[in-house]
């Protein structure tokens, strides 16, 4: 017992080697022999209890957006495992429950499963996270959100080792937390009025479903219930005289907002069916999956502005909105795999999905109570998209296959779009296209010596009539990766690459992608490790531009182009070392750097709208963590932790005005009790 | 025919037939392998006995129902007879660590192939990379107690995909290394079952592997319930391109993980008026004369468009 602990021991930090925060990683469980047994079942626990801290320098919005972590002591992990010994427990046969961040981290998280065999098996995941974002260069800071997203997922499966097993779910989504919007009142032209938001967001899922085996073939269907609901309000807390953009309305705008509040409840429901038919036989393998969901959702908008407009006149104005949307989603998949040979496999995959989302409401607004205007709105937009896939690959030796596929996708995309107002004709604007994709693949996988692999495949891909002017038209990729692999240590390099070019008479886009990567880790000795890894990843895009600009009128534009370069290197080192008998530590770097396209500094171009779009063409920024992590052995059950990490963030130019850049001073102390 | 000739014709064609197959069965006196039970595995093999008890696979020992083939070691690795005979030897029993690729996946998929979640795996670009169960999956020594992985599931992935694993480091991520989302929550590293991915109009130039929600729409939406609508005013390329027209789903050195440093920018792209683009056939409509760029207000698109994502009221997304 006394040697195993130890191993468990000296094994702890070892599973800390690849972790980028810092923070403690799960404990392993079914390796070694370890833990205490009690009556038929061998226990296995840890717990780390700790304190977290954390100093911040420079802009604490963005680093909460980015890290977020506070003060205060936290059950930083624990684990948990109960095992039947000899898989017959009265109760259960296994528990395992896993946490991470609990006492208000702003990423926490549970896992539990409890399973008996052959008779049911639960699983649960629970997560929380804390988001921040003060939406500086999105949105001016105007769309802050400070809100927690929680999720928790819940499964019963009854009988699953047996031919007919029954499963059951409960999932629940939930977002909520005070938020900042924005609103533009009375006028397209007027100012923006910053409102505080409660934001109430909540989601539930039921599921319900059977397997059935018999004969080779498995059938599973499951039907599901799906609600969601928002009860998101809209206040203003005072009076306001516009935003703080000096343009536009700017401050010679008189406009103002002295009362205003909104209420736009939505209730959506989405009840679905899933049918699944699977089989494999030696030389084929068929699974065919149906899929049903009608999609709908209703709501009511009601919203109340009292103020003044950018021309001085009082405005007191309602707007209600009353409206649904549907959504009726078909889809069907049928893969099958033919084995003609030990050598060679054909695989063909056919999907077929039908969605069509139409959506009325009506528009109600009323001017001082007196007057009003309606409008009836309808849409709808219809995807259908047909794919057939086909693959083949051959094995010409246990060290060298190849494979090739050919991909074939037609989509149908319909749209009507009409606005009118009660008793004139409905006169929609329709239309309706067809996209082509074709592409194909082919590539290698080769082991030229024993332990080193290398894997190579490239594509080509043409598309007809693509959707947006940033889309794929004209696109090839090369995709390669090298790697040796031995018992104590693996080499790995890579590389990718991806070109699209989406070129018409008017305009043009294109996109360069290339990817270098490599990796180096090295296992020595279960108390000496170290990895490595290097990549840089280079993207350029440019794209055509048609928008109106000037002063002191706007006109139409379509120079300068969209360009965009950015050239990342990211590096990543970790290593583990004792330092004696007792004690080991854990040294972390991280660093993401882009150098943009290179520029020192911004240089002044000719023209103020030039000076715009150069301006954003390129965004350099360093980004690094080192971190150190000191594992002290106190007794065999209970060792001291101490960890340091700094997060160092420096945008080079900024962007829109804003320089986000910021410092981080944070770590923890802990007691990790385990046995 | 009569039956005299029909028996002198079938004795003739029959005869050497009889005395090749006695002629092979007496050059071939190698006796069939038989199954020896895990018993017997467990006198050479006490590391890996020690702790099985705790492997998921040990059901089918515990249950005491399933036939040899399918239950304990040779489950897995085949009879055993002739390794114990040959006192031990990887070429006497089947070692994973010498199979090929094709013969891995094909003894896993024995027990495994009939869950959905793994329906895909034939056709996954994972086995077309020859990486199968055992190049995640340690069945003796794994990592995690569920899904028996090798490494915790991130490094797992991180072994292979180190462009994604410089991605996750970015300053806005998704917070994988953090531990609070995980790869497979929006990949299955199995193999999607659709060719398409999504519902939403993905034409499937490259699958990723992605794990649709319950009628293949984009796996974004099964956390990001809000964006998912049905709107009356849908923004067109999310429901067809799909989120990525706008984000990088990794991480990114831009706010919101998107693909510029500014909202201006990406809108323009599109919203451009050129070519045959957009749901009318006639280009992506320009921003309007009124939208004058030099303006900071028009240069941050959703200070005003505020539901970006669709909207039930307005079909330029403002409220």
């Amino acid at each position: 017992m006394r040697t195993s602990l130890k191993f468990a021991l000296l094994l702890t930090p070892v599973l800390a080697l690849a972790q980028q925060t810092v923070a403690p990683t799960a404990d392993e469980a079914t390796g070694p022999a370890r833990g205490e047994n009690a009556g038929s079942y061998n226990i296995v626990q840890s717990w780390e209890l700790g304190y977290r801290f954390a100093t911040i320098g420079g802009d604490d919005g963005k680093y909460r957006s980015d890290v977020n972590y506070g003060n205060g002591i936290r059950l930083l992990s624990s684990f948990l495992t109960v095992n039947s010994r000899d898989g017959h427990g009265h109760w259960f046969d296994e528990i395992t429950l896993t946490t991470q961040g609990l006492g208000n981290d702003p990423y926490e998280s549970a896992t539990l499963r409890i399973q008996k065999n052959r008779l049911y098996r639960y699983d649960m995941l629970w997560r929380s996270n804390d988001y921040f974002n003060p939406g500086l260069t999105v949105a001016n800071g105007e769309h802050l959100e400070d809100t927690t997203f929680r999720t928790q997922d819940h499964e019963l499966t009854l009988l699953p080792q047996n031919w007919f097993r029954v499963r059951a779910g409960y999932s629940r989504t939930t977002q909520s937390g005070p938020a900042l919007t924005t609103e533009q009142e009375f006028d397209s032209l007027g100012d923006v009025f910053p409102l505080f938001r409660d934001l109430r967001e909540q989601y539930n899922e039921y599921r319900l479903g059977a397997d059935v085996t018999l004969k080779g073939f498995r059938f599973s269907v499951m039907h599901r219930w799906e609600y969601f609901k928002e009860d998101t309000t809209d206040n203003l807390t005072a009076t306001l005289q516009g935003t703080s953009v000096p343009f536009g309305g700017g401050p010679t705008d008189p406009s103002s907002l002295s009362t205003f509040s909104r209420a736009q409840p939505y209730r959506g429901r989405t009840p679905a069916w899933l049918a699944n038919l699977y089989a494999e036989r030696k030389w084929l393998a068929v699974n065919g999956r149906f899929t049903y969901a009608g999609g709908r959702g209703d709501f009511i908008q009601n919203e109340t502005a009292i103020g003044i407009d950018r021309f001085g006149s009082s405005q007191n104005q309602q707007i209600i909105v009353t409206g649904n949307g549907d959504r009726p989603v078909v889809t069907g998949d049928l893969n099958i795999t033919v084995f003609p040979s030990s050598r060679i496999s054909v695989i063909n995959v056919t999907s077929i999905s039908n969605t069509r989302i139409t959506g009325n409401n009506e528009y109600e607004q009323f001017s001082n109570a007196t007057l009003s205007a309606q409008d009836l709105n309808f849409q709808f937009l219809g995807v259908r998209l047909i794919t057939n896939a086909t693959d083949l690959r051959y094995r010409l030796s246990k060290r060298l296959s190849f494979f090739g596929g050919f991909r074939y996708s037609d989509r149908l995309i319909q749209s009507t779009e009409d606005l009118a107002t009660p008793g004139s004709p409905f006169d929609g604007t329709s239309a309706q296209q067809t996209n082509i994709l074709r592409s194909g693949v082919a590539g290698f996988n080769w082991m030229p010596i024993k332990d080193l692999t290398i894997h190579a495949e490239g594509g080509i891909g043409r598309n007809n009539n693509p959707f947006t002017p940033v889309s794929l038209r004209n696109n090839s990729l090369i995709n390669t990766r090298a790697q040796y692999r031995k018992r104590t240590y693996s080499l790995t390099a890579g590389y990718q690459e991806n070109y699209n070019n989406n070129s018409i008479s008017i305009t043009a886009y294109s996109s360069h992608a290339r990817t270098w990567n490599g990796d180096v880790s090295w296992h020595a000795k279960s108390w000496l490790t170290l990895d490595t890894s290097y990549s840089k990843l280079h993207l350029d895009t440019a794209g055509g531009l048609a928008f109106f600009a000037g002063t002191p009128r706007a006109t139409l534009m379509t120079t300068p182009e969209s360009i965009y370069v950015s050239n990342i290197h990211s590096g990543n080192l970790g290593a583990r070392m004792p330092i004696t008998k007792r004690a080991d530590i854990y040294i972390g770097y991280n660093i993401t750097k882009d150098t943009g396209d290179g520029r020192a500094s911004l240089a002044v171009q000719p023209t103020a709208i030039a000076q715009v779009f150069y301006n954003v063409q390129t965004f350099p920024l360093t980004y690094q963590t080192p971190l150190v992590r000191l594992s002290v052995q106190i007794t065999p059950k209970l060792r001291y932790n101490v960890g340091y990490q700094y997060y160092g963030y420096h945008e080079d130019f900024g962007v829109l005005g804003y320089n986000q850049s910021y410092r981080a001073n944070t770590g923890y102390t802990s007691l990790l009790w385990s046995f | 025919m009569g039956p005299h000739k029909f028996w002198t014709w079938t004795c003739a064609l029959a005869l050497p037939l009889l005395v090749l197959v006695l002629v092979r069965a007496q050059a071939t006196p190698k006796t069939p392998n038989h199954y020896v039970g895990s018993e017997t595995c467990k006198t050479c093999h006490p590391d890996v006995n020690l702790n099985f008890y705790k492997n998921p696979h040990y059901k089918s020992i515990a249950s005491g129902k399933e036939p040899p083939e399918k239950t304990g070691c040779e489950g897995c690795h085949g009879p055993g007879g002739d390794h114990v005979a040959a006192r031990g030897g990887k070429a006497t029993i089947g070692a994973f660590s010498n199979f090929t690729a094709q013969q891995t996946l094909d003894t896993c998929l024995g027990c495994h192939s009939k869950d959905m979640s793994r329906a895909g795996i034939r056709n996954s670009p994972h086995t077309e990379a020859d990486v199968v169960c055992t190049s995640c999956h340690s069945i003796h020594k794994p990592a995690t107690p569920k899904f028996l992985l090798a490494k915790q599931q991130k490094d797992l992935c991180y072994t292979c995909h180190a462009s994604e694993r410089a991605q996750f480091n970015m300053p806005s991520k998704h917070r994988v290394n953090e531990g609070v989302i995980q790869c497979t929550d929006c990949h299955n590293p199995h193999g999607s079952v659709t060719a398409s991915a999504t519902n939403s109009g993905n034409m499937g130039a490259n699958s990723a592997m992605l794990a649709p929600a319950f009628d293949n729409e984009e796996p974004c939406l099964k956390c990001h319930v809000d964006k998912r609508g049905p709107f009356v005013f849908e923004h067109a390329s999310v429901r067809v391109e799909g989120c990525e027209g706008c984000h990088v789903p990794h991480g990114s050195t831009n706010a919101k993980m998107l693909k510029r440093p500014v909202v201006f920018t990406l809108c323009l792209e599109c919203h451009n008026g050129a070519g045959t683009f957009g749901r009318q056939n006639t280009g992506v409509f320009t921003t309007p004369s009124t939208h004058n760029m030099l303006d900071p207000k028009y240069q941050q698109c959703t200070l005003c468009h505020v539901r970006i994502h669709g909207s039930n009221s307005d079909p330029t997304f403002l409220r």
